[in-house]
């Protein structure tokens, strides 16, 4: 039977991973572009991101583009798993399995 | 933790949503922004073909099209560091060029037309400069998704009815409806990232 993740389930999260999800699997996206997609502030970004790092489910890659700090973020394979588990738990609940 | 199958269909909503979005963005933030100034430039460079004298027009062209380019140039690096993809990093830098050489053939395509057809007026050289422009948009599906390129059709429309039905404000018809059209189509694509 597929895992349900409370880590993932909750609604700002569950939108994180659902954006990393979408992109190809060795692809990053910068963390103010995310920010803007998802429509939410610096702070509340960066405090879910540090939850999904934690859990092993992102990768957060902070480097130097033209001099400016840049920080780039994208679901591990962990994380994909993780994801798709968490979707695959969510529709057996909607089929009343 | 107990879900409700209610709780689960919004949470399913909203992943679908989500990813969507965020394919969609990706595909058309280039689209959009190119659009916006292509509209700008189209706009603010038709009107005044239309009504100012054709010795000033010329240096508005060359001013619009250096500072279009040079506007889209910058842009278009700044989106592309957006989304990293070392998975098409070696084939981009290869697409990029192909694609170059191809608009620059084109353009050769285009002047040699207007140099074989040669005397025609100036509607007549700026309907053949947009037919070869929306060709060239069109074949660009070979390369992006056609839902990034579909409008270069209804501007070719909108430019043969300027062109035959409305010979006397075509470069008006063409600034508003075409370049404003442009601006709008580019918005449009913005709000509903």
């Amino acid at each position: 039977m597929a895992e349900f993740n409370e880590t993932i389930h909750q609604p700002v999260r569950l939108r994180i991973m659902a954006a990393l999800v979408a992109l190809e699997p060795s692809d990053e996206v910068d963390f103010t572009y995310l920010r803007d997609l998802l429509g939410v502030t610096d702070g509340n970004l960066g405090a879910h991101l540090y939850k999904l790092e934690g859990a092993g489910y992102i990768a957060i890659n902070k480097t130097f583009i033209e001099r400016k700090p840049r920080t780039y973020v994208a679901a591990t394979a962990e994380g994909r798993k993780a994801f798709q588990e968490h979707v695959a738990a969510l529709e057996s609940i909607l089929k009343g399995e | 933790m107990d879900i409700s199958p209610n709780e689960a269909e919004e949470s399913l909503a909203a992943i679908q949503r989500m990813m969507q979005r965020t394919r969609h963005s990706i595909a058309n933030s280039g689209i959009c922004i190119s659009l916006i100034i292509t509209g700008i430039v189209w706009l603010v460079g038709y009107v005044c073909t239309q009504f100012l004298p054709s010795e000033i027009v010329v240096y508005i062209w060359i001013g619009l099209s250096v500072l279009g380019s040079a506007l889209a140039t910058v842009l278009g690096i700044r989106m592309g560091k957006r989304v990293r993809s070392p998975s098409i990093a070696a084939t981009a830098a290869a697409t990029a060029k192909r694609i170059g050489l191809f608009w620059l053939l084109l353009v050769f395509y285009c002047i040699a037309t207007i140099a074989v057809a040669w005397p025609m007026d100036g509607k007549q050289r700026t309907m053949i400069i947009i037919l070869f422009i929306m060709i060239g948009q069109l074949a660009m599906s070979l390369l992006l998704p056609f839902s990034s390129v579909w409008w270069a059709l209804p501007i070719t429309v909108l430019a043969l009815a300027g062109y035959f039905l409305l010979p006397g404000i075509f470069y008006l018809w063409m600034g508003v409806l075409g370049g404003g059209g442009m601006i709008v189509f580019g918005l449009y694509i913005r709000s509903r990232w």
